[in-house]
C-alpha cells in the first residue's frame, strides 16, 4: 500500500506543506521555520523508506507508478526509480533539511517566502529526478525556474537581479529548444510506431533514426536540443557563465541547492536522456564533451586560483569538478561511469558544505573577501576544522569521499582516454593548490585584523547542520561500496546495451 | 424564420434584452447603480448556462449561422469573459465615477456581436457581427469622456476600425462580385472548382484578410494596439484584448476549413506564417522597452495572436484544439492581469507604470500573486495553463511538419520571458517607493484576479477537461 504512492509522497510532500504555509498567518516565523524544517525531514524519511524498499539487483525502474494525464496525446503521470535517481533522491532530500538549517538565522525577513519557495523547489527537483514521462519531466525541470528566480532574485546579494534573470534566460535558453525535442521526439516515434507516446519505457524501445548529415539527421539534432539544455545546467565550459553569478549573489542556501543539487540534473539528464536515447549521437559527440570535460576542468581550476572572493572561488571550482563527471560519463567505462556518479554526489555534500561554511563567516562578518580574513584557526578552532576537513574532501584526500570518486573516474577512463586523463589529473593538483592556498590565507598567516579576534565560533546550530555532511564525507569515503552498490547493476546494463 | 431559429439564439436574446433593462433602469432608477454591475454579469452568466442547457442545433437561420459545439465552446469563454469583466468594473466604475447603465449594456451587446461573429457562416453576418462588437466598443473605449487617453483611445479605435471595416466589407463586395455567393462554403467552392482561379475572389480574400489582421492586431496592422489599450477603461482593455480576437481567429478558421488547408497550402500559408512570425518576433521585442504595463500587454496581446495563428497554420485537429486552448488559457491570464492592473492604479489619467509595482508583492500579497501568476503564464512557464496552449501549438506544428515555426515560437517565448518576469521583479525584488502609490484592493477584483489565478494553476496541472471540451468543439469542425 505504501509502496504505491511513496514516489507521489517524496515528491508533493515539500510542496503540500508549503501549500499550507501559505495559508498560515505570515507574521508567525517560527511555526513557517520549523514546518518548513519537518516537511524537508519528512521528505528524507521517505526517501529513506525508498532506500529500504528498493533492490538493487534488478534493472529497470521500481516502485512505478502511473496514472493518465493526458492519454489522447500519450501524456501520463509516470514515476520510477532506478539506481541512479535513488542516490540523487538521496542526496537532495539530505542536503534539504540542511539548506532550512543554514538560513535559519541568516534569512530574517520574508521567511514565509523564502521556506514556500525551498519547499516547491525540492518539489521540481525531485520530480526532475524520479519522472519516467519526458512531458512530466520537463514540467517538472521548468517548475524550478520560478522558485529559485526568487530564492536569487528576492534573498540574494548586491547584483542578485542580474544574476537571477540570467539564471532563468540561460536555463529557458536551453530547456526551450529540449521542448520542442521532446515534441519532436514523440512526432517520430508516432511515425514509426502509430501511438501518440511520452513515455519514458517506450522512447528506450525507440532507435531514433540516424539520417545523414546534421541538419537531416533526427538524432543528432535530438541529442543537441537536449544536449543544449543539459550542458548549460551542469555547466559545461563555454556555457557556464551564469553559474559564478548565481552562486555569488544566491544566499546561502540558494548556492547549496544549486551546487549540490540543480548541477547534478544536467549530468542526470545527458545520462538519463541523451545516453540512453541517443547512443550513435552519443558517441559521436563525445570527443567533443571529453574536450569541452578537460577544458573546463583546468579553465575553472586557473580561473578559481585566481578568486579573492571565497564564494566565487568555489563557484569556478564546480566548474572544474563537473568537468571531472562529464569525464566520466563519456568515457564510458563501468568505472569510469560509476565514479562520476559517486562524484555527483560527493560534489553536492563538499560543495554545499562550503558554500554553507562561507555563509557562516558571511553572517559574522558580512564579506567574503578572502584578503579580509587570515589566523582565524586561533579565534574560531572548531569552523577551521570543518572548513578544513571539507576542503581535504574536496581536493581527494584519500580516506574522504572525493578521493574515491576522482580516483574511479579518472582509472576508468585512462585505457580509452590517456592524454584527457593526464590534463585532467593537473586539475586535481591545481585543486590542491588554490584550496589550500584558500585554508592557508583563511586560517593561517597573521591574525592582522581587529575585527577578525572578537569573532565567535561555531554556534550549535551551525554544527548541527555542519555534522551530518562530515558524517556522510567519512562514510562515503570509507564504505564507497554502500553506495556504489546502489547503481551498478543499472550502469552495466547501460554499458553492455 | 422558425421558433427553432429563434430558440438556438436565445442566449444573444437575454443578453440584447438585459442591456436594454440596463439602459433603462438607469434613467428610471439611478439609486440602483451599484448592483448594475452584478445584474450584468448575472446575466451573463444565465446566458452561459441557456446556451449549454439548449441543444446545439447546428446550421440555423437558413445555414447562415452555426450554432455548433465549436460556437458553444467559444461562447462559453466569451460569457465567462463578461461575467469576469463585469465584475472588476463594479469597483473600477465606482472609484472612477462612471458607474452608469450605458456601460454594462454596451458590454453586453458587444459580447452579442461576438457570439454572432463566432457563429457566422456567412460573410454577411461576419460583417454584422462585426460591427456590432466594434461600435459597442468604440463607446466603451471613449467612456472616460473626460479624459483625454480614454477619448484617443476610443477614436483611434474607431478610426481603424472603421478602416478595417471597409476592407473587410470592400473585400465581401469583391468576392460577392466574382462568385455570386456570400456563403462561406460557397465561396471556397467556387473558387475551388474555378479552372484558372478566380481572381476577383481571391482579391477580395485577401482584402478580408486584412481586415481580420487589424481586427487581431497582427503585424502588420497592429499600430493601434498599445494607444488603444493605454487609453481605454482597464476593465474594457481586458474585454477588448480576448473577446474580439478569439471571435475573429474562429472566423478564420471556420474560413480555413471551408477553403481546406490543401487549396490555402500554396500561397495563403506561407502569408499567414509571415504574419505569425511578424507579429510574434515585433510584439516581443517591442514590449521589452514597455514602461506602461498596459501598452506591454498590448504588445505582449500582438505576440500571443502569433503564437495562435500557428495554430490556424498548422491545421487540422490538433491545431484547431490547440487554437481553442489558447484562446481559453489566454482569456484567463490576460483578465487576471488587467484586473489587478484596475486595482493597482491611482488615475486613470497618468500612465500605469510598471515601476509603480515596486515591492507591492509584499504590500499586497494577494493581488500581486495573481499578476505574477498572470505573468507567468503568459511567459508559458510550467505549471501554468499558458504553458500548455504553448504545448499544444507548437505539438501541432511539429506534427504538420512545421518545426522551423515551433522553434520561432520558443525563441521568441525565450525573449517574452525578460518583459514578463520584469514585472515579477517590480512586484517583489524592488523596495516600495518613498511616495508609496496608495492602491485600492476592491473585493471583486480580488475574487476575480484570484478565481483567474487559480484557473490558470488548475488548468496548467490538469488540462484534460479542457483539452477534452476543445476537442469536442473542433470534431463537427474539421477531420
Amino acid at each position: 500500500m505504501v509502496t504505491e504512492f511513496l514516489l507521489s509522497a517524496i515528491i508533493f510532500t515539500p510542496s503540500v506543506v508549503a501549500l499550507l504555509l501559505l495559508l498560515m498567518p505570515r507574521a508567525v516565523i517560527r511555526l513557517h521555520r520549523w514546518g518548513g524544517l519537518l516537511a524537508t525531514f519528512a521528505t528524507f524519511g521517505f526517501a529513506l523508506l525508498a532506500w529500504s524498499r528498493f533492490d538493487p539487483t534488478t534493472t529497470g525502474f521500481q516502485l512505478k507508478e502511473a496514472h493518465a494525464w493526458l492519454p489522447r496525446l500519450g501524456i501520463g503521470y509516470r514515476l520510477g526509480m532506478d539506481g541512479i535517481s535513488l542516490l540523487l533522491v538521496l542526496l537532495t532530500t539530505f542536503l534539504q533539511p540542511l539548506v532550512l538549517l543554514s538560513g535559519w538565522r541568516s534569512v530574517k525577513e520574508r521567511v514565509r517566502g523564502y521556506v514556500v519557495a525551498m519547499l516547491v523547489l525540492e518539489t521540481g527537483i525531485l520530480g526532475a529526478f524520479l519522472a519516467t514521462d519526458l512531458f512530466l519531466f520537463y514540467v517538472f525541470w521548468e517548475l524550478m525556474l520560478i522558485p529559485m528566480y526568487f530564492i536569487i532574485g528576492v534573498w540574494g546579494g548586491e547584483r542578485r537581479i542580474y544574476a537571477a534573470i540570467k539564471f532563468v534566460l540561460f536555463t529557458l535558453a536551453g530547456s526551450l529548444l529540449m521542448l520542442v525535442g521532446i515534441i519532436y521526439l514523440s512526432f517520430l516515434y508516432h511515425g514509426q510506431s502509430g501511438v501518440w507516446s511520452f513515455d519514458y519505457q517506450d522512447m528506450l524501445n525507440f532507435a531514433v533514426p540516424l539520417g545523414t548529415g546534421f541538419w537531416h539527421s533526427p538524432q543528432l539534432l535530438l541529442f543537441a536540443a537536449f544536449a543544449l539544455a543539459f550542458a548549460i545546467k551542469v555547466p559545461v565550459f563555454p556555457l557556464h557563465t551564469w553559474l559564478p553569478d548565481a552562486h555569488v549573489e544566491a544566499p546561502t542556501g540558494g548556492s547549496i541547492v544549486l551546487a549540490g543539487v540543480l548541477l547534478k540534473l544536467g549530468t542526470y539528464g545527458l545520462l538519463r536522456y541523451n545516453r540512453s536515447l541517443f547512443p550513435e549521437a552519443w558517441q559521436l559527440a563525445t570527443p567533443l564533451f571529453i574536450t569541452l570535460a578537460v577544458i573546463g576542468i583546468i579553465y575553472g581550476a586557473l580561473v578559481a586560483w585566481a578568486q579573492p572572493d571565497m564564494k566565487k572561488l568555489i563557484a569556478y571550482s564546480s566548474v572544474s569538478h563537473m568537468g571531472f563527471i562529464i569525464l566520466g560519463l563519456f568515457a564510458g567505462t563501468v568505472a569510469s561511469m560509476q565514479g562520476a556518479l559517486l562524484q555527483m554526489i560527493n560534489h553536492g555534500l563538499s560543495t554545499g558544505a562550503l558554500f554553507m561554511l562561507v555563509g557562516v563567516i558571511y553572517d559574522r562578518r558580512h564579506t567574503r573577501l578572502i584578503a579580509d580574513f587570515g589566523g582565524l584557526a586561533k579565534v574560531m578552532p572548531l569552523y577551521a576544522g570543518a572548513f578544513l576537513i571539507t576542503t581535504l574532501s574536496s581536493i581527494g584526500l584519500p580516506g574522504l569521499n572525493g578521493f574515491v570518486g576522482e580516483f574511479l573516474i579518472l582509472a576508468g577512463s585512462f585505457g580509452r582516454h590517456p592524454v584527457a586523463v593526464i590534463l585532467g589529473a593537473t586539475g586535481i593538483v591545481l585543486g590542491a593548490v588554490y584550496m589550500l592556498s584558500l585554508v592557508q590565507r583563511v586560517f593561517w598567516n597573521a591574525l592582522a585584523r581587529d575585527e577578525n579576534r572578537t569573532l565567535s565560533d561555531l554556534s550549535s546550530l551551525e554544527i548541527a547542520a555542519f555534522a551530518p555532511l562530515a558524517v556522510m564525507m567519512v562514510w562515503i569515503g570509507v564504505q564507497p561500496g554502500t553506495f556504489l552498490s546502489l547503481s551498478e547493476t543499472v550502469v552495466r546494463r547501460l554499458i553492455g546495451g | 424564420m422558425s421558433p427553432n431559429d429563434l430558440a438556438a439564439i436565445v442566449p444573444e436574446l437575454v443578453l440584447i434584452l438585459a442591456g436594454g433593462l440596463l439602459v433603462l433602469a438607469d434613467a428610471f432608477g439611478p439609486r440602483l447603480r451599484p448592483s448594475f454591475g452584478l445584474l450584468a454579469a448575472a446575466s451573463a452568466g444565465v446566458a452561459l448556462a441557456l446556451r449549454w442547457i439548449l441543444s446545439a442545433p447546428g446550421a440555423v437561420f437558413g445555414g447562415v449561422l452555426a450554432v455548433d459545439a465549436l460556437a458553444r465552446f467559444v461562447d462559453s469563454y466569451i460569457l465567462a469573459a463578461v461575467v469576469l469583466v463585469a465584475l472588476v468594473s463594479v469597483p473600477y466604475l465606482q472609484r472612477t465615477r462612471a458607474a452608469f447603465g450605458e456601460f454594462y449594456a454596451l458590454l453586453l451587446w458587444s459580447a452579442v456581436g461576438a457570439m454572432v461573429l463566432a457563429k457566422a457562416d456567412h460573410l454577411l453576418v461576419v460583417f454584422i457581427g462585426l460591427e456590432l462588437l466594434s461600435i459597442a466598443l468604440y463607446v466603451l473605449n471613449a467612456f472616460h469622456r473626460d479624459t483625454l487617453v480614454s477619448l484617443e483611445s476610443g477614436f483611434k479605435y474607431l478610426v481603424v476600425g472603421a478602416f478595417a471595416s471597409a476592407l473587410l466589407l470592400f473585400g465581401i463586395a469583391l468576392i460577392y462580385g466574382g462568385t455570386g455567393t456570400l456563403s462561406l462554403a460557397a465561396v471556397a467552392l467556387s473558387v475551388r472548382t474555378a479552372a484558372n482561379g478566380n481572381a476577383l475572389a481571391i482579391a477580395g480574400l485577401a482584402f478580408i484578410l486584412a481586415g481580420i489582421g487589424f481586427k487581431l492586431a497582427l503585424v502588420p496592422f497592429h499600430a493601434w494596439a498599445p494607444d488603444v489599450y493605454q487609453g481605454a477603461p482597464t476593465p474594457v482593455t481586458a474585454f477588448l484584448s480576448v473577446v474580439p480576437k478569439g471571435a475573429v481567429l474562429v472566423v478564420l478558421m471556420r474560413a480555413v476549413v471551408a477553403f481546406t488547408p490543401a487549396m490555402l497550402a500554396p500561397h495563403w500559408l506561407p502569408l499567414l506564417a509571415t504574419l505569425a512570425v511578424a507579429s510574434q518576433t515585433l510584439g516581443n521585442l517591442v514590449a521589452i522597452a514597455q514602461r506602461d504595463i498596459k501598452r506591454m500587454l498590448a504588445y505582449s496581446g500582438i505576440a500571443h495572436m502569433g503564437y495562435a495563428l500557428v495554430g490556424v497554420i498548422a491545421f487540422g485537429h490538433d491545431g484547431a484544439a490547440a487554437v481553442l486552448v489558447y484562446l481559453a488559457a489566454y482569456t484567463c491570464m490576460n483578465i487576471a492581469a488587467f484586473a489587478v492592473v484596475s486595482a493597482f492604479s491611482e488615475s486613470e489619467s497618468e500612465q500605469h507604470l510598471i515601476t509603480d509595482l515596486a515591492g507591492q508583492g509584499w504590500e499586497r500579497p494577494f493581488l500581486s500573486f495573481a499578476l505574477a501568476m498572470a505573468m507567468f503564464s503568459l511567459a508559458g512557464l510550467p505549471p501554468t495553463v499558458g504553458f500548455v496552449a504553448k504545448f499544444l501549438v507548437f505539438r501541432a506544428a511539429v506534427n504538420e511538419h512545421l518545426a522551423w515555426l515551433a522553434v520561432v515560437g520558443v525563441l521568441n517565448s525565450l525573449v517574452s520571458v525578460f518583459f514578463y518576469v520584469r514585472v515579477v521583479y517590480f512586484l517583489y525584488m524592488k523596495p516600495v517607493p518613498q511616495r508609496a502609490p496608495q492602491f485600492s484592493e476592491p473585493l471583486w477584483t480580488k475574487v476575480v484576479a484570484g478565481a483567474c489565478a487559480v484557473v490558470i494553476l488548475l488548468l496548467g496541472v490538469l488540462p484534460g477537461t479542457l483539452l477534452a471540451a476543445a476537442e469536442l468543439a473542433v470534431k463537427a469542425l474539421v477531420r
